[in-house]
Protein backbone atom coordinates (compact mmCIF):
# COMPACT_ATOMS: atom_id res chain seq x y z
CA UNK A 1 0.00 0.00 0.00
CA UNK A 2 1.11 3.23 -0.83
CA UNK A 3 1.91 6.15 1.87
CA UNK A 4 1.37 9.55 1.78
CA UNK A 5 2.66 12.03 4.70
CA UNK A 6 1.11 15.19 4.24
CA UNK A 7 1.31 16.55 8.25
CA UNK A 8 2.36 19.52 8.93
CA UNK A 9 0.82 20.81 5.12
CA UNK A 10 -1.86 23.40 5.66
CA UNK A 11 -5.44 23.44 3.63
CA UNK A 12 -5.90 22.82 0.58
CA UNK A 13 -2.25 21.26 0.32
CA UNK A 14 -3.32 17.88 1.98
CA UNK A 15 -6.56 17.17 -0.16
CA UNK A 16 -4.02 18.16 -3.55
CA UNK A 17 -1.50 16.15 -2.22
CA UNK A 18 -3.56 13.08 -1.70
CA UNK A 19 -5.65 13.35 -5.02
CA UNK A 20 -2.24 13.22 -6.90
CA UNK A 21 -1.64 10.22 -4.66
CA UNK A 22 -4.82 8.95 -5.53
CA UNK A 23 -4.38 9.12 -9.51
CA UNK A 24 -0.77 7.67 -8.96
CA UNK A 25 -1.62 4.82 -6.87
CA UNK A 26 -5.06 3.54 -7.59
CA UNK A 27 -6.33 1.34 -5.62
CA UNK A 28 -5.43 1.84 -1.37
CA UNK A 29 -3.52 4.88 0.14
CA UNK A 30 -2.49 5.45 3.42
CA UNK A 31 -2.29 9.07 4.29
CA UNK A 32 -0.88 10.36 7.48
CA UNK A 33 -2.27 13.98 8.80
CA UNK A 34 -3.16 16.55 11.18
CA UNK A 35 -5.78 16.27 13.23
CA UNK A 36 -8.54 19.16 12.26
CA UNK A 37 -9.03 20.68 8.86
CA UNK A 38 -6.76 18.93 7.18
CA UNK A 39 -8.32 15.44 8.27
CA UNK A 40 -11.71 16.40 7.85
CA UNK A 41 -10.93 17.77 4.17
CA UNK A 42 -9.76 14.71 3.07
CA UNK A 43 -11.78 12.33 4.65
CA UNK A 44 -14.64 14.36 3.10
CA UNK A 45 -12.86 14.42 -0.15
CA UNK A 46 -12.09 10.48 -0.11
CA UNK A 47 -15.47 9.74 1.02
CA UNK A 48 -16.85 11.99 -2.12
CA UNK A 49 -15.04 10.09 -4.58
CA UNK A 50 -16.28 6.41 -3.56
CA UNK A 51 -13.38 5.99 -0.98
CA UNK A 52 -13.71 3.69 2.25
CA UNK A 53 -12.18 6.13 4.85
CA UNK A 54 -10.55 4.29 7.81
CA UNK A 55 -9.34 6.22 10.66
CA UNK A 56 -6.92 5.58 12.97
CA UNK A 57 -4.98 8.10 15.73
CA UNK A 58 -1.12 7.61 15.74
CA UNK A 59 1.55 9.37 16.85
CA UNK A 60 1.31 13.01 16.32
CA UNK A 61 -1.76 12.61 13.96
CA UNK A 62 -3.95 10.84 12.81
CA UNK A 63 -3.55 7.70 9.51
CA UNK A 64 -6.37 7.37 7.32
CA UNK A 65 -6.36 4.16 5.14
CA UNK A 66 -8.63 4.70 1.81
CA UNK A 67 -9.70 2.00 -0.08
CA UNK A 68 -11.11 2.34 -3.46
CA UNK A 69 -15.21 0.57 -2.98
CA UNK A 70 -16.53 -1.85 -5.26
CA UNK A 71 -18.95 1.23 -7.09
CA UNK A 72 -16.23 3.62 -7.40
CA UNK A 73 -15.03 4.14 -11.47
CA UNK A 74 -11.87 5.91 -11.31
CA UNK A 75 -12.29 5.90 -15.37
CA UNK A 76 -13.48 9.09 -16.59
CA UNK A 77 -17.04 9.38 -17.99
CA UNK A 78 -17.22 8.11 -21.73
CA UNK A 79 -13.85 5.76 -21.07
CA UNK A 80 -11.63 7.11 -23.77
CA UNK A 81 -10.07 10.57 -22.79
CA UNK A 82 -7.91 10.15 -19.25
CA UNK A 83 -6.57 13.86 -18.73
CA UNK A 84 -7.98 15.36 -16.04
CA UNK A 85 -10.98 18.54 -16.76
CA UNK A 86 -9.35 22.01 -16.79
CA UNK A 87 -10.51 24.97 -16.93
CA UNK A 88 -8.31 28.21 -17.79
CA UNK A 89 -8.77 31.88 -16.62
CA UNK A 90 -7.15 33.35 -19.16
CA UNK A 91 -8.51 37.11 -17.39
CA UNK A 92 -9.82 38.44 -14.53
CA UNK A 93 -12.69 39.19 -16.38
CA UNK A 94 -15.72 37.24 -17.70
CA UNK A 95 -16.81 37.79 -20.82
CA UNK A 96 -16.52 41.24 -23.05
CA UNK A 97 -17.75 44.68 -22.01
CA UNK A 98 -17.69 47.03 -19.06
CA UNK A 99 -14.20 45.92 -17.38
CA UNK A 100 -16.19 46.64 -13.76
CA UNK A 101 -19.26 44.38 -14.47
CA UNK A 102 -16.62 41.85 -16.45
CA UNK A 103 -14.82 41.28 -13.16
CA UNK A 104 -17.59 41.30 -11.18
CA UNK A 105 -18.88 38.16 -13.72
CA UNK A 106 -15.54 36.12 -13.17
CA UNK A 107 -15.89 36.39 -8.92
CA UNK A 108 -19.42 35.81 -9.07
CA UNK A 109 -18.48 32.49 -11.55
CA UNK A 110 -15.46 31.53 -8.87
CA UNK A 111 -17.80 31.42 -6.20
CA UNK A 112 -20.50 29.83 -7.65
CA UNK A 113 -18.13 27.17 -8.50
CA UNK A 114 -18.03 26.14 -4.73
CA UNK A 115 -21.59 25.25 -5.33
CA UNK A 116 -21.79 22.94 -7.97
CA UNK A 117 -21.62 18.80 -7.49
CA UNK A 118 -19.04 18.88 -10.65
CA UNK A 119 -15.64 20.77 -10.68
CA UNK A 120 -12.63 20.45 -12.27
CA UNK A 121 -9.35 18.88 -11.08
CA UNK A 122 -7.34 21.49 -11.98
CA UNK A 123 -7.67 25.72 -12.56
CA UNK A 124 -5.05 27.54 -14.37
CA UNK A 125 -4.57 30.90 -13.87
CA UNK A 126 -2.46 33.03 -16.97
CA UNK A 127 -2.21 36.75 -17.60
CA UNK A 128 -4.40 39.11 -15.36
CA UNK A 129 -6.06 35.63 -14.18
CA UNK A 130 -3.52 35.54 -11.78
CA UNK A 131 -5.09 38.88 -10.11
CA UNK A 132 -7.91 36.24 -8.73
CA UNK A 133 -5.20 34.47 -6.71
CA UNK A 134 -2.90 37.08 -5.36
CA UNK A 135 -3.46 38.46 -1.47
CA UNK A 136 -6.55 41.09 -2.06
CA UNK A 137 -8.27 39.13 -4.10
CA UNK A 138 -11.88 38.30 -3.47
CA UNK A 139 -11.92 35.29 -4.35
CA UNK A 140 -9.32 33.57 -2.15
CA UNK A 141 -11.98 32.11 0.24
CA UNK A 142 -13.82 30.32 -2.91
CA UNK A 143 -10.46 28.91 -3.98
CA UNK A 144 -9.62 27.38 -0.72
CA UNK A 145 -12.40 25.53 -0.67
CA UNK A 146 -12.19 24.34 -4.48
CA UNK A 147 -8.50 23.62 -3.17
CA UNK A 148 -9.82 21.33 0.42
CA UNK A 149 -12.50 19.73 -3.06
CA UNK A 150 -9.71 18.16 -4.76
CA UNK A 151 -9.52 21.35 -7.58
CA UNK A 152 -5.52 22.00 -8.17
CA UNK A 153 -5.46 25.56 -8.23
CA UNK A 154 -1.82 26.79 -10.49
CA UNK A 155 -1.01 29.97 -11.69
CA UNK A 156 0.71 31.34 -14.33
CA UNK A 157 4.90 32.29 -12.81
CA UNK A 158 6.09 34.68 -15.61
CA UNK A 159 2.70 36.34 -15.41
CA UNK A 160 2.71 36.82 -11.63
CA UNK A 161 6.05 38.07 -11.96
CA UNK A 162 4.95 40.62 -14.76
CA UNK A 163 1.96 41.74 -12.24
CA UNK A 164 4.85 42.05 -9.14
CA UNK A 165 2.52 39.51 -7.60
CA UNK A 166 5.30 36.96 -7.01
CA UNK A 167 5.50 37.16 -3.72
CA UNK A 168 1.42 37.55 -2.95
CA UNK A 169 0.22 34.46 -4.33
CA UNK A 170 -2.31 33.77 -1.81
CA UNK A 171 -4.11 30.42 -3.50
CA UNK A 172 -2.40 27.56 -4.89
CA UNK A 173 0.50 26.90 -6.42
CA UNK A 174 2.92 28.24 -9.15
CA UNK A 175 3.73 26.88 -12.20
CA UNK A 176 5.15 27.00 -15.42
CA UNK A 177 4.44 26.66 -19.27
CA UNK A 178 5.51 23.50 -19.65
CA UNK A 179 2.93 22.65 -17.33
CA UNK A 180 0.72 24.74 -18.86
CA UNK A 181 1.16 23.32 -22.32
CA UNK A 182 1.19 19.78 -21.28
CA UNK A 183 -2.32 20.32 -19.01
CA UNK A 184 -4.13 21.71 -21.92
CA UNK A 185 -3.23 19.07 -24.38
CA UNK A 186 -3.26 15.69 -22.17
CA UNK A 187 -6.74 17.09 -20.73
CA UNK A 188 -9.71 14.97 -21.06
CA UNK A 189 -11.17 18.69 -21.59
CA UNK A 190 -10.22 22.60 -21.49
CA UNK A 191 -12.71 25.42 -20.63
CA UNK A 192 -11.73 28.50 -21.66
CA UNK A 193 -12.54 31.61 -19.40
CA UNK B 1 -40.67 32.71 6.49
CA UNK B 2 -37.72 30.23 6.47
CA UNK B 3 -35.53 28.51 3.08
CA UNK B 4 -33.56 25.15 3.63
CA UNK B 5 -29.84 25.38 2.53
CA UNK B 6 -29.80 23.69 -0.55
CA UNK B 7 -27.68 21.10 -2.81
CA UNK B 8 -24.43 20.17 -0.97
CA UNK B 9 -24.47 19.79 2.55
CA UNK B 10 -23.92 22.54 5.17
CA UNK B 11 -20.10 22.34 5.63
CA UNK B 12 -19.44 23.03 1.95
CA UNK B 13 -21.62 25.95 1.84
CA UNK B 14 -18.44 28.45 2.63
CA UNK B 15 -19.77 31.42 1.12
CA UNK B 16 -22.69 31.86 3.78
CA UNK B 17 -21.58 30.71 7.64
CA UNK B 18 -23.68 30.23 10.42
CA UNK B 19 -25.10 33.63 11.43
CA UNK B 20 -24.37 35.71 8.64
CA UNK B 21 -26.72 38.17 6.65
CA UNK B 22 -27.35 38.13 3.26
CA UNK B 23 -28.75 41.17 1.61
CA UNK B 24 -30.55 41.01 -1.63
CA UNK B 25 -31.31 44.12 -4.02
CA UNK B 26 -33.47 44.12 -7.06
CA UNK B 27 -31.24 45.16 -9.26
CA UNK B 28 -27.18 44.91 -10.46
CA UNK B 29 -26.86 48.41 -10.30
CA UNK B 30 -28.13 49.04 -6.56
CA UNK B 31 -26.35 46.05 -5.48
CA UNK B 32 -22.84 47.36 -7.33
CA UNK B 33 -23.62 50.51 -5.68
CA UNK B 34 -24.33 49.24 -2.42
CA UNK B 35 -21.06 47.48 -2.37
CA UNK B 36 -19.20 50.57 -3.90
CA UNK B 37 -20.25 52.81 -0.92
CA UNK B 38 -19.64 49.77 2.04
CA UNK B 39 -15.83 49.07 0.58
CA UNK B 40 -15.03 53.14 0.47
CA UNK B 41 -16.11 52.32 4.04
CA UNK B 42 -13.81 49.65 4.51
CA UNK B 43 -16.66 47.57 6.09
CA UNK B 44 -15.83 43.72 5.93
CA UNK B 45 -18.49 42.92 3.37
CA UNK B 46 -18.41 40.63 0.35
CA UNK B 47 -20.43 40.44 -3.19
CA UNK B 48 -21.65 36.97 -3.33
CA UNK B 49 -23.58 34.82 -6.10
CA UNK B 50 -27.31 34.89 -4.16
CA UNK B 51 -27.56 31.65 -2.33
CA UNK B 52 -29.82 29.57 -5.15
CA UNK B 53 -32.79 29.18 -2.15
CA UNK B 54 -32.95 33.01 -2.30
CA UNK B 55 -33.35 33.78 -5.57
CA UNK B 56 -32.83 37.05 -6.39
CA UNK B 57 -33.29 38.69 -10.16
CA UNK B 58 -29.86 39.63 -10.74
CA UNK B 59 -28.29 36.87 -8.50
CA UNK B 60 -25.99 38.88 -6.07
CA UNK B 61 -26.19 39.42 -2.97
CA UNK B 62 -23.69 41.27 -0.03
CA UNK B 63 -22.65 39.22 2.85
CA UNK B 64 -21.76 40.47 6.32
CA UNK B 65 -21.60 39.06 9.57
CA UNK B 66 -23.53 40.59 13.03
CA UNK B 67 -20.53 42.69 14.10
CA UNK B 68 -20.71 44.84 10.80
CA UNK B 69 -24.63 44.61 10.62
CA UNK B 70 -25.03 48.05 12.63
CA UNK B 71 -22.22 50.32 10.25
CA UNK B 72 -23.63 48.50 7.01
CA UNK B 73 -27.34 48.67 7.40
CA UNK B 74 -27.29 52.25 8.95
CA UNK B 75 -24.85 52.86 5.72
CA UNK B 76 -27.15 51.63 3.29
CA UNK B 77 -30.28 53.67 4.87
CA UNK B 78 -28.22 56.83 4.74
CA UNK B 79 -27.68 56.37 1.00
CA UNK B 80 -31.39 55.16 0.27
CA UNK B 81 -29.85 52.05 -0.85
CA UNK B 82 -31.82 49.43 1.94
CA UNK B 83 -31.43 45.65 0.58
CA UNK B 84 -34.78 44.65 -1.23
CA UNK B 85 -34.47 41.20 0.99
CA UNK B 86 -32.63 40.50 3.81
CA UNK B 87 -31.90 36.92 5.51
CA UNK B 88 -30.09 35.70 8.05
CA UNK B 89 -28.18 32.13 7.75
CA UNK B 90 -29.34 29.99 11.07
CA UNK B 91 -28.26 26.38 10.80
CA UNK B 92 -29.66 24.78 7.62
CA UNK B 93 -32.16 27.92 7.12
CA UNK B 94 -32.16 31.49 6.15
CA UNK B 95 -34.82 32.84 7.55
CA UNK B 96 -36.05 36.65 6.39
CA UNK B 97 -35.11 39.66 8.78
CA UNK B 98 -35.73 42.21 7.05
CA UNK B 99 -36.97 43.86 3.50
CA UNK B 100 -40.12 43.34 1.88
CA UNK B 101 -42.24 41.58 4.07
Amino acid sequence: MKNVDVRGLSCPAPVVSVKRALEEAGGELRVLLDDGAPRENVKRFAQGRGYLVQEEATEGGFALTLTSSAEHQPQPKGGVATGPAVLLIGSDRLGDGPEELGRLLMRNFIMTLVELAELPDRMLFINTGVLLTAAGSEVLEALEALGNRGVEVLSCGICLDFFKKKELLAAGGVTNMFTIAESLLGARSVVRL
Amino acid sequence: MRFSVSGLNSKEQIVVRDGDYVAIFNSIHRVMEAEKLLKGKRLAILLIPAPRTLAADCGLAIRYAEEARAEVEGTLAQAGLLPKELYRRIGEDYTKVGGDL
